[in-house]
């Protein structure tokens, strides 16, 4: 018998050849590549992509992009969750903010973004604002869940403050922190290509996407979103697997 | 002279319900004080005036001020990101040396026999592992009196009497000052010194019995521990 983690890898992989096979067997049907590339031409496209000149600074700076827009939002949410958390004015100073940012559509930030900074900044503040909420509203969550019994513990036993925040607060924040931080990473470099797109930078794979497009080079624009496929899974599994870490803590 | 606390005519209510209403107590320090009320007489109210989370309504409390306290508390609030070790760790860091820390953690640790266990965290203890860790941190802390609200309570009777049996242990060691809140009889009758019989709501003090049997002869099968059961009954039914 095979172990169940074997097994259900197997699936995963069964599951994957059935995609190519549909693909393949669409890309047969239309036979247009224009419409729809088969995977096989995806691929030599895709070799073809990643050995262009511009590749990796174009990879290397959206992920760069994408890394400093959620990294930023984790700070400041960090930071202004636990304050909020702490502060009950700071909390309804901030709530119309957060509302606002939270649904506010993404388009139109990219929109006004464009009109407001440099094109390479645009899908940072963008990415800003929509990962933001998300960060800060984990940790608010977690401030709010902390056991109170063994807040009233650490209190009665004098443990001083400064060991509360370190030992007892943010123990019981992290698994919601992190777990936050893995939705957010997905999100990241949806909104990262869409902004890339929008606002074209020099360098980036949202570029090279428009392009592709209006070269109707359609393999291409099937590659670099293999490409972002591959960088998103990256992040992703790194992240999935330190919340794994901690999630005994919950 | 030995020192002594004294609590003098409590009261404490919530919104319109009195819970606490003219309590005293009188006692002397190193002593097995347990409390021994039926659910809702304020017992949980009288270990947090006495701890001073909150302040009785009127009444005064006279030899608490400047004393540490310890509690063991009827869940085991332990961190459970940290191992045995780290958790009686927690509360003593703050008072001594890395060195002294080390020493005393080892100590109580043997004491409660969970050497084997020290590094493993909360989830893979038992129920009862557990409920050591705390008394060893109780104890381990370096306190004048110790505050228990129902440890013992929902326990198996196996596991409640080797963990009373720990604790005594531990007790008979350093007589510390203890305020133990029960609605338990037995455990009134295995653990208590000086045994506070309170009324329903609103709590104040029916009477209190002297129990002078030593806690290594102390059986409940025994005539004498009889004895003090049926002085307590006869106070708990007394309209």
């Amino acid at each position: 018998m095979l172990n169940s983690t074997t097994k259900n890898s197997l699936y995963s992989v069964a599951s994957m050849l059935a995609l190519l096979l549909v693909w393949k067997l669409l890309a047969l049907y239309w036979h247009q590549e224009l419409i729809l590339p088969s995977p096989e031409v995806t691929l030599i496209k895709m070799w073809a992509v990643v050995h262009a000149e511009k590749f990796w600074p174009a990879v290397g700076l959206t992920i760069g992009r994408g890394l400093l827009g959620f990294i930023i939002s984790c700070v400041l949410g960090v930071v202004l969750g636990f304050i909020a958390g702490f502060s009950s004015p700071v909390y309804w100073l901030l709530q119309p903010w957060v509302t606002v940012i939270r649904t506010i559509p993404v388009m139109s930030v990219i929109i006004l973004a464009i009109i407001w900074f440099r094109t390479d900044i645009v899908p940072i503040f963008v990415t800003f604002l929509m990962i933001f909420p998300i960060i800060y509203s984990n940790v608010l969550a977690g401030i709010k869940n902390v056991d109170q019994q063994l807040l009233e513990m650490a209190h009665m036993y004098r443990v001083k403050t400064r060991r509360i925040v370190g030992e007892l607060y943010i123990p019981s924040i992290l698994p919601y922190l992190l777990a936050g931080a893995s939705n957010a990473m997905g999100i990241t470099w949806k909104v990262i290509i869409a902004a890339e797109i929008l606002s074209q930078p020099r360098l980036a794979i949202g570029t090279n996407l428009i392009i592709a497009k209006i070269d109707l080079e359609t393999a291409q624009v099937f590659a670099w979103t293999v490409v972002t496929i591959l960088i998103s899974f990256v992040f992703e599994s790194v992240l999935n697997s330190l919340e794994n870490k901690f999630r005994t803590w919950g | 002279m030995s020192m002594s606390f004294a609590l003098s005519n409590i009261h404490k209510k919530f919104g319109d319900l009195y819970v606490l209403q003219g309590l005293n107590m009188n006692v002397e320090e190193h002593k097995l004080i347990c409390i021994l009320g039926p659910s809702g007489c304020g017992k949980t109210t009288l270990l947090n005036i006495i701890s001073g989370v909150f302040p009785p309504d009127q009444g005064e409390l006279l030899g608490f001020a400047g004393k540490t306290i310890s509690y063991l508390f009827q869940e085991t609030r332990l961190l459970r990101w940290k191992t045995v070790e780290e958790n009686i760790d927690f509360v003593l860091k703050d008072q001594f040396t890395k060195h002294q820390r080390s020493e005393i953690i080892k100590r109580y640790v043997d004491m409660v026999g969970l050497r084997e266990f020290k590094n493993y965290r909360p989830d893979k203890l038992s129920g009862g592992m557990k409920q050591r860790v705390a008394i060893a941190r109780a104890f381990a802390y370096p306190a004048d009196i110790l505050l228990m609200d129902e440890p013992f309570k929902g326990l198996d009777l196996q596991l409640k009497t080797t963990l009373m049996q720990a604790f005594v242990d531990l007790w008979l060691m350093d007589h510390r000052s203890v305020f133990f809140v029960t609605h338990d009889i037995d455990e009134a009758l295995l653990l208590g010194e000086e045994i506070y019989v309170l009324n329903e709501r609103p709590g104040s003090v029916k009477g209190v019995i002297s129990h002078r049997i030593p806690h290594n002869e102390r059986n409940l099968d025994s005539k004498n521990m009889r004895q003090v059961e049926r002085e307590i009954y006869q106070l708990l039914t007394v309209p």
